[in-house]
C-alpha cells in the first residue's frame, strides 16, 4: 500500500462521505427544527418572501454598504474564484470525470485559471486580513472562523503549488488538505455555504407573510 | 538553465495572539507538507509511481576527435546565425555576457544576499539582546489615540501576507540549491522547488497590487521633515532616552521608502521574468533577475527589523496594527509630536479600556 493509493483511494471515499452525509445531517436537522406556527393573519405570501429574500440580498442595499464595499467586493471575488476553480479548473474537471460523475466539461484555459486564483487570493487575503484588523470582527471571529478561513486557503494553495502536475508529492498534499477539509466543513461554518439559502430564505418567508419585502 | 531558474524574493512577519497562534498552526502544516514531500518522493519513485533516472550513458566521443578551439572561440565572438522568432533581437550561438550573469546572479547574489540577511537577522538579535524589550516607561495610561484606520491596517496585512509568502518561496528558490539539497535531497528539493515556483508566479501580482496601494496610502506621512534628521543625530532606538518625531520616525520612514522603491524594483522585474516576452532583449531578461534578486534580499534584510520592532521588541506597538489604537503614554514616548497633534484633533483621543 503506498502513500498515494490510501490518499486516493480509502482516505478520498472516507472523507467524501463524511462530507456528504455530514452535510444532508445537518440539512435534515435544520429543517426538522420546524418553526412555531404563524396565527396571524397573512398579508403576502411566505415562499414569495423568501424566493425575494434570496434572490435580492445577493447585491446589498441601503445600510454601510459605502463602509463596506470593499468586503463585499472581495467576498464576491474569493467565492466566485473558488466556485470557477472548483468546477473548472482543469485536473478537477479529469477528476470529477473519472472520479465522481462519470462526465466532464470543458475546462478554464490555463491563463483563465490563474487569473481566477489570482482573485480568489486576493479576495480570502483581503478578508482574513479585514478579519484580524476590525476590532469588531476580531471580537466575533472564533477559532472556528480562523480554522475554517485557514483550511480553505491551505486547500488552494497547495493545489496552485501543485500545478505543474510534475510531482505526486505535491498532489498528494494537496489531497490531504482537501480531504481534511472534506471532514472539517461539516462541523464549522463551512456550511454556510449551504445554509446561507436556509437562513435568508427563512428570514424572507417571515417578512414576505407579513407583506414586507425582505 | 531557464530565466525563471533563479526568481527570488522575501519575509517573514509575525502578529500576536490569536494570529500568533494561527501563524504557528500554519507553520506546523508546512513543517509537515515538507516532511510528507520529502517523504513521500523517494517512496513513490522506489514504488514504481515517480519515472527513475535512466542509468544509460548516453553518445560517446561527444567532444569530438581533435580540437575545436578556433570553432569555439568563433562562437564566443559572437558568431550569428538565423533563428525563427527574431524578437530578441539578433540571434547569438553562445552569448558569453551570459556566463557572467549567471555568475553573479548565481554567486555573488547568493552569498552576499545571504550575508546581508544573515547580518539584519545578527543586528536584530544583538539590539534585542542589549536593549531588550522597549517597554512604555510611564506604564499605561489606559486612554488611547487612533493611530491606524482600518484602510491601513487592511492593506498593511494583505501586503504582509504575500510577503510572507513570496519571501518564503523566493528564499527556497534562491538558497534552496544550497541549504535544502543537503538537508532534504535534490529529489524532495526538486518538488518543492516546482511548488514555490508556481506558488511565486501566482501570488506575485497581488503583492504589486499591494504594494502599490500601500504606497499611496502611507505616502503622506512618510514624506521627510525636519524632525527627522533630529531623530538621527540623536541615535533613533538605539539609546533609552525617546526622541521626538512625528507618526512615523526616521527609522520607519526608510523602511517604509525600502519596501516601497524595493518593491516597485522587485515588481517590475518581476513582470519581466513572467512575461518574458515583454522584454526587448537578453540582456534586460538578465539584469530582471539581477535586480529581483538584489531588491528582495535588501527587502527581506530590512524586513526582519520591521517584524521585530513591531512585534515583541517595543511594547505596545503592535495593537495599532491590530486595532488600530495605540496608547496615548506609548504615543507621547514614541511619537510626541504625533501624539500632541492628535491630541489636539478633535476626537483624536478616545476613553477606553486599557489595551492588553
Amino acid at each position: 500500500m503506498s502513500l498515494i493509493w490510501f490518499v486516493e483511494q480509502p482516505l478520498w471515499y472516507l472523507s467524501a462521505t463524511v462530507f456528504v452525509v455530514g452535510v444532508l445531517w445537518r440539512l435534515f436537522a435544520l429543517v426538522a427544527l420546524g418553526k412555531k406556527e404563524d396565527l396571524s393573519v397573512a398579508r403576502g405570501s411566505a415562499g414569495g418572501g423568501a424566493v425575494r429574500a434570496v434572490l435580492l440580498h445577493f447585491i446589498p442595499h441601503g445600510g454601510f454598504f459605502s463602509k463596506t464595499f470593499f468586503h463585499f467586493l472581495a467576498g464576491y471575488a474569493f467565492h466566485l474564484g473558488l466556485f470557477v476553480l472548483l468546477l473548472f479548473a482543469a485536473p478537477h474537471v479529469t477528476f470529477i470525470d473519472e472520479r465522481i460523475l462519470g462526465v466532464g466539461w470543458t475546462p478554464l484555459p490555463r491563463w483563465a485559471f490563474i487569473l481566477t486564483a489570482e482573485i480568489a487570493f486576493a479576495g480570502l487575503i483581503f478578508l482574513w486580513a479585514r478579519r484580524i484588523s476590525d476590532p469588531v470582527q476580531r471580537q466575533i471571529s472564533d477559532a472556528d472562523d480562523h480554522a475554517g478561513t485557514w483550511l480553505t486557503f491551505i486547500a488552494m494553495l497547495t493545489g496552485c503549488l501543485a500545478l505543474q502536475e510534475s510531482n505526486d508529492a505535491l498532489r498528494i498534499i494537496h489531497m490531504l488538505s482537501v480531504e481534511v477539509w472534506l471532514i472539517y466543513f461539516p462541523f464549522s461554518r463551512l456550511m454556510h455555504a449551504f445554509t446561507w439559502v436556509l437562513s435568508r430564505g427563512n428570514m424572507g418567508a417571515v417578512f414576505g407573510r407579513r407583506g414586507v419585502t425582505p | 538553465m531557464s530565466h525563471r531558474d533563479g526568481i527570488a524574493i522575501m519575509l517573514l512577519n509575525a502578529p500576536r495572539k490569536n494570529v500568533v497562534r494561527l501563524a504557528r498552526a500554519g507553520a506546523v502544516f508546512l513543517v509537515a507538507a515538507l516532511v510528507i514531500c520529502a517523504a513521500a518522493t523517494p517512496s513513490l519513485s522506489e514504488g514504481g509511481l515517480a519515472p527513475h533516472l535512466s542509468t544509460n550513458p548516453g553518445p560517446a566521443n561527444t567532444l569530438g576527435g581533435q580540437s575545436s578551439a578556433d570553432y569555439w572561440r568563433q562562437i564566443r565572438q559572437g558568431q550569428s546565425f538565423t533563428l525563427v522568432n527574431p524578437q530578441m533581437g539578433p540571434p547569438v550561438l553562445v552569448q558569453s555576457e551570459g556566463q557572467d550573469w549567471r555568475i553573479f546572479r548565481n554567486e555573488t547574489i547568493k552569498r552576499y544576499g545571504g550575508y546581508l540577511i544573515l547580518a539584519m537577522l545578527a543586528a536584530t538579535i544583538l539590539f534585542a539582546a542589549l536593549r531588550g524589550r522597549v517597554r512604555i516607561e510611564g506604564g499605561r495610561s489606559g486612554r488611547t489615540i487612533p493611530r491606524f484606520s482600518q484602510t491601513e491596517r487592511t492593506i498593511h496585512w494583505f501586503v504582509a501576507a504575500v510577503f510572507i509568502m513570496l519571501g518564503v518561496s523566493g528564499l527556497v528558490l534562491l538558497f534552496g540549491r544550497t541549504i535544502l539539497v543537503p538537508v532534504i535531497g535534490k529529489t524532495a528539493h526538486g518538488a518543492l522547488a516546482s511548488a514555490m515556483l508556481q506558488g511565486h508566479n501566482l501570488l506575485g501580482p497581488l503583492f504589486i497590487i499591494g504594494i502599490l496601494a500601500m504606497a499611496v496610502v502611507y505616502f503622506k506621512d512618510n514624506l521627510p521633515r525636519s524632525a527627522d534628521i533630529a531623530w538621527f543625530f540623536k541615535g533613533g532606538p538605539l539609546f533609552k532616552w525617546h526622541v521626538p518625531s512625528w507618526k512615523y520616525n526616521a527609522g520607519e520612514k526608510i523602511w517604509f521608502w525600502s519596501a516601497v522603491i524595493g518593491g516597485i524594483a522587485l515588481s517590475g522585474s518581476g513582470i519581466l521574468m513572467e512575461f518574458p516576452w515583454l522584454a526587448q532583449n537578453l540582456q534586460q531578461l538578465q539584469l530582471a533577475t539581477i535586480v529581483h534578486g538584489i531588491a528582495a534580499t535588501i527587502v527581506i534584510g530590512f524586513a526582519v527589523g520591521h517584524i521585530y520592532l513591531g512585534t515583541i521588541g517595543v511594547e505596545g506597538a503592535l495593537e495599532g496594527m491590530t486595532q488600530g489604537q495605540v496608547d496615548e503614554n506609548w504615543a507621547q514616548e514614541h511619537h510626541h509630536l504625533w501624539a500632541d497633534a492628535a491630541s489636539d484633533g478633535p476626537s483624536a483621543a478616545s476613553e477606553t479600556a486599557p489595551a492588553e
